[in-house]
């Protein structure tokens, strides 16, 4: 500014304003915000050609799907692929995960129980012979409501995962803070 | 600087602006300071109290036995208390004291009545009051920074409206100033627009005296909360401060203001736009995505508009620099200003749907919300109190050495405290979306998310520490220049005409275009703004015209969002929640748990894989008020109900670490120990019955009441059976779990119980 810009004929309690132009940049970004608008919202609200944000969780889901369960398929929940799943480390992470986000908080971090739920690493279990009734259980609860259901929120895959995870884990006997619960039961399937 | 009043509102007379006064009667007035004293007294001592709390409660998140054990100081009933007492309590009083310092002496008239002033300020002080006694009660409409019930409510707009807004605007129509500044402008747009947020959003259904239900629900009830909300910071954190800066900063400035053409432009369009940006709180929820995109692009069209007055202000320091290196009063405004305009970027930046994934529920909002309240709001408040002490109190301030570092403690902290909770909420937004390698959430267990915190949590501390201890650096500064007043003060008689009734119209200024066509030129003198000064001798047409502004840009959104029907798609399977789950989730508002827990999953794959299904929303018909809360310093709960055994939860309530190691939830044991008031469920579901919820039998005498105690006695069994606490059946804690176990289940459990098969 060269000169002293131009102050205006009022003054309100001795406070004077200045006749100066808006700048430049205030208007371009002004004007840029305003065009970038219009066009934004004709694209993502007006063209029901634009995926949604629902139409693209829905294309992640299944695509993650796929990823994860293409090389093994829809499996049958049954003891014997329990079994097969619970000597793949690969997949025993799955199972490891998932644990960790729905079960841990009853019975601890790695199975090792909490103050809720039985130590799921010794060889003690109630309501549960064969692997497969650790499948049942997860599906619909046990012990009157005390280990959930959870049958309508995971899928068959998910099950046999953590139930695998489950036979796995067995014989780590990790300490935790329960006695031990329920009745020692044969090994789960034929001898590994 | 008395005198200097006197001769220059003399001096009008004869040169003032166009002919009309002269021979006008001149008046003889006093400004009434002793009520600005009041305010700023006020000021300072709620803002004490607004920033001990929030230290309180920042150290609860870090180390939960600091929530003392007493159930009325729980973060989840202390956090409103924080924010309401930030918001209406510390900036309310300090808006107060710069409205009526500067409104007096820009209309150059005494308040219209003195006592208005007076009920004005005591009933102020009394809704604080009540504010800090309900809340900690949990007595909470459960709704973020409209939390106090019906009663307050009413009393909140008597006093603001009846009481301050009938003040000022009978000051403008008695004003001596033949046009309004800006500042004016500013308090009007400010006055109009919080009775509106506040009425609309208010609305509600009293179930006792100190109960109510929100008469919105789910969607709609979400979408006037943040319309109200995020209004609330344009129009009482914002659009006051913006009035206080164009009178305070010019003056501490000595400098004429930077441009009022700039003044024109950005008020009417952050008015005008401001309205409109409200869902961006609401991004990937169950709020049709026509009003998120609406609240997105606003925000980003809002950048300009805001920073225009961060322009005006800074700008006006042009040739004043060097007076900053000496002056407190000037350091504080600069750097309020600097942090408005961080913050004001910062703002729209966040609005980006994109950006909004990563940042909602995290402490980057809180990091956000900050770098505005202590910066702009805190700063400005400072800098304002400091030129105000010597003159109110009419001596000089007691030490400038001490104001400055006040000024270096506020800014630093200020600093400590937002740089660590940007630094954590980015991480925790990061942790939550993480994959490992096998397609699984990186980091399941919520706690370890919250554990990575702790060290920002306890930096935030420290830096808000010694924001406060500039604050009571401010206090023993404004102390000690309070018992240096004289005896008794000095009132300085001021002198102006009258306005007269007849004034010349104004003309537009000839074009300055030539050989151009006829509409060319009625652009160019148009776009001079020549008309804007003749709306600004004109209060009541002006406050049409905001009045206009802010009701057309809000029902292009409301009317919508309200008329719709396929905004909000029924699910056959959602019902009314039975009597004691609404019980139960009376007592899940009281103790303030949305302060910490969503019930929104959004529809996004990391969102989905943690906790079940995203949200629609039917889910929320019968939700009033809604509980999808804007913070996850706990999981969401949206699909909480059948994840854990009631059992696991009455031992969860009475202390989460029992079950949770790192849980940093308070412990709620008084929970498990006082009764359930059974006898109040009546007329909670009759209120809600009122509100259009299909309660049938439930509303005759009697009924709710008999089947929430057999609900009860149902769960207190359960939780006996499966190894718990056993005689619960009459505690409150039965009832939030009976809401705990209801929460999600409708629209995803179609079927009820059929086996468990998948």
């Amino acid at each position: 500014m060269s000169h002293e810009p131009k102050v205006l004929d009022h003054e309100y309690d001795g406070i004077q304003e200045y006749d100066n132009p808006t700048p430049g940049w205030w208007h371009a970004i002004f004007w840029a915000t305003i065009l970038f608008s219009i066009p934004y919202f004709v694209i993502y609200e007006m063209n029901p050609e634009v995926p949604t944000i629902q139409d693209t969780l829905e294309a992640t889901r299944t695509a993650e799907l796929r990823k994860q369960f293409a090389e093994i398929g829809e499996l049958t929940l049954d003891e014997a692929t329990i079994l097969r799943f619970a000597d793949d480390p690969k997949w025993l992470a799955v199972g490891a995960s998932m644990f960790r986000s729905r079960c841990a908080s009853c019975h601890g971090q790695q199975g090792e129980g909490g103050s809720v739920g039985p130590n799921m690493t010794d060889h003690h279990y109630k309501n549960v012979k064969v692997a497969m009734d650790l499948a049942k259980v997860i599906q619909n609860g046990a012990a009157g409501g005390a280990m959930p259901a959870w049958g309508h929120q995971l899928s068959t895959n998910e099950v046999v995962m953590l139930s695998s995870f489950l036979v796995a884990q067995r014989g780590k006997n990790l300490p935790g803070p329960r006695p031990a619960e329920g009745e020692v039961i044969p090994p789960f399937g034929p001898a590994k | 600087m008395s005198e200097a009043h006197v001769s220059r509102a003399l001096s009008t007379v004869s040169a003032g602006e166009g002919g009309g006064v002269t021979g006008a009667v001149m008046e003889r007035f006093v400004y009434d300071d002793a009520i600005v004293r009041k305010f700023l007294t006020a000021t300072m001592v709620w803002g004490l109290v607004a920033f001990l709390v929030g230290l309180l409660i920042a150290v609860q998140l870090a180390w939960p036995a600091a929530n003392l054990g007493f159930e009325y100081t729980s973060f989840g009933r202390l956090r409103p208390l924080h924010t309401n007492a930030a918001i209406f309590a510390f900036a309310g009083n300090a808006i107060f004291a710069a409205v009526y310092y500067s409104t007096q002496r820009l209309c150059k008239a005494r308040m219209w009545s003195d006592r208005l002033s007076a009920l004005h300020f005591w009933g102020w002080q009394a809704i604080i009051v009540s504010a800090a006694l309900t809340l900690p009660l949990g007595i909470t409409q459960g709704k973020e920074y409209a939390e106090l019930e019906w009663p307050i409510d009413l009393a909140i707009a008597v006093v603001w409206l009846g009481f301050f807004g009938t003040n000022f605007f009978m000051t403008l129509v008695h004003r001596r100033e033949r046009h309004m500044y800006v500042a004016l402008w500013f308090y009007i747009a400010t006055i109009v627009t919080v009775t509106v947020l506040h009425v609309f959003n208010s609305l509600v259904v009293p179930a006792g005296l100190f109960k109510s239900y929100s008469v919105y629900a789910g969607v709609q009830d979400a979408f006037m909360q943040w319309w109200y909300g995020h209004n609330a910071v344009a129009f009482f954190l914002t659009t006051p401060f913006l009035g206080l800066m164009y009178y305070f900063m010019p003056k501490a400035a000595g400098r004429p203001v930077f441009s009022y053409r700039l003044s024109i432009l950005h008020f009417w369009s952050l008015v005008f736009i401001y309205i409109w940006a409200g869902p961006h709180h609401l991004h990937y929820t169950a709020l049709p995505s026509w009003a998120s995109t609406l609240g997105m692009l606003f925000s980003v069209m809002l950048w300009m508009p805001s920073w225009g007055g961060g322009i005006n202000g800074l700008l006006t320091l042009r040739g004043a620099w060097h007076k900053l290196r000496d002056d407190p009063v000037l350091k504080f405004f600069v750097a309020g200003v600097t942090f408005y305009m961080m913050s004001t970027f910062e703002g729209p930046m966040l609005s980006v749907k994109s950006v909004n994934a990563l940042s909602h529920y995290t402490d980057w909002t809180i990091a956000h919300v900050h770098s505005g309240a202590l910066g702009w709001n805190g700063l400005m408040t400072f800098g304002m109190m400091y030129w105000l002490l010597p003159r109110l109190f009419q001596t000089r301030l007691w030490s400038t050495k001490l104001a400055e570092y006040h000024f270096w403690a506020a800014t630093l902290g200020i600093l400590l405290y937002i740089i660590p909770i940007y630094f954590g909420g980015i991480t925790q937004g990061l942790m939550w979306r993480a994959f490992d390698e096998v397609g699984q959430l990186k980091y399941p267990d919520f706690v370890e998310t919250v554990m990575r915190l702790m060290p920002y949590y306890w930096i935030r501390v420290v830096g808000g520490s010694i924001f406060i201890l500039g604050a009571l650096l401010g206090a023993v500064n404004f102390f000690m220049t309070w018992r240096s007043r004289p005896a008794v003060y000095e009132e300085v008689v001021h002198e102006a005409p009258r306005l007269s009734r007849s004034y010349p119209e104004a003309t537009p200024p000839p074009t300055r275009l030539t050989g151009n066509v006829e509409f060319g030129k009625r652009l160019e003198v148009w776009i001079t703004m020549w008309w804007h000064r003749v709306w600004e001798r004109r209060p009541i047409k002006f406050t049409v015209f905001v009045v206009i502004a802010v009701a057309v840009a809000s029902l292009f959104e409301i009317i919508p969002m309200f008329l719709i029907r396929s905004n909000v798609p029924t699910i056959e399977s959602v019902r009314p929640y039975t009597p004691l789950e609404l019980a139960g989730r009376d007592i899940y508002v009281a103790e303030g748990c949305y302060n910490c827990h969503s019930q929104m999953i959004r529809p996004i794959y990391a969102e989905v894989k943690r906790y079940g299904e995203y949200s629609k929303p039917g889910e929320f018909v019968y939700d009033h008020p809604f509980q999808w809360g804007s913070r996850r310093i706990g999981p969401d709960l949206a699909r909480e109900g059948g994840r854990q055994s009631n059992a696991w939860h009455a031992l969860h309530f009475e202390d989460p670490r029992q079950v949770t190691e790192n849980s940093t939830m308070p412990a709620y044991p008084w929970l498990l120990g006082q009764d359930l008031d059974f006898a109040s469920i009546q007329s909670r579901v009759r209120a809600m019955a009122m509100l259009g919820v299909p309660y049938g039998e439930a509303v005759k005498d009697g009924v709710a009441e008999r089947m929430a105690r057999a609900q009860a006695a149902e769960i207190a069994a359960s939780i006996a059976a499966q190894g718990g606490k056993p005689g619960l059946e009459g505690k409150k804690v039965t009832a939030l779990i009976a809401y705990m176990q209801r929460l999600g289940r409708d629209a995803t459990n179609p079927a009820p119980a059929e086996g468990g098969a998948p």
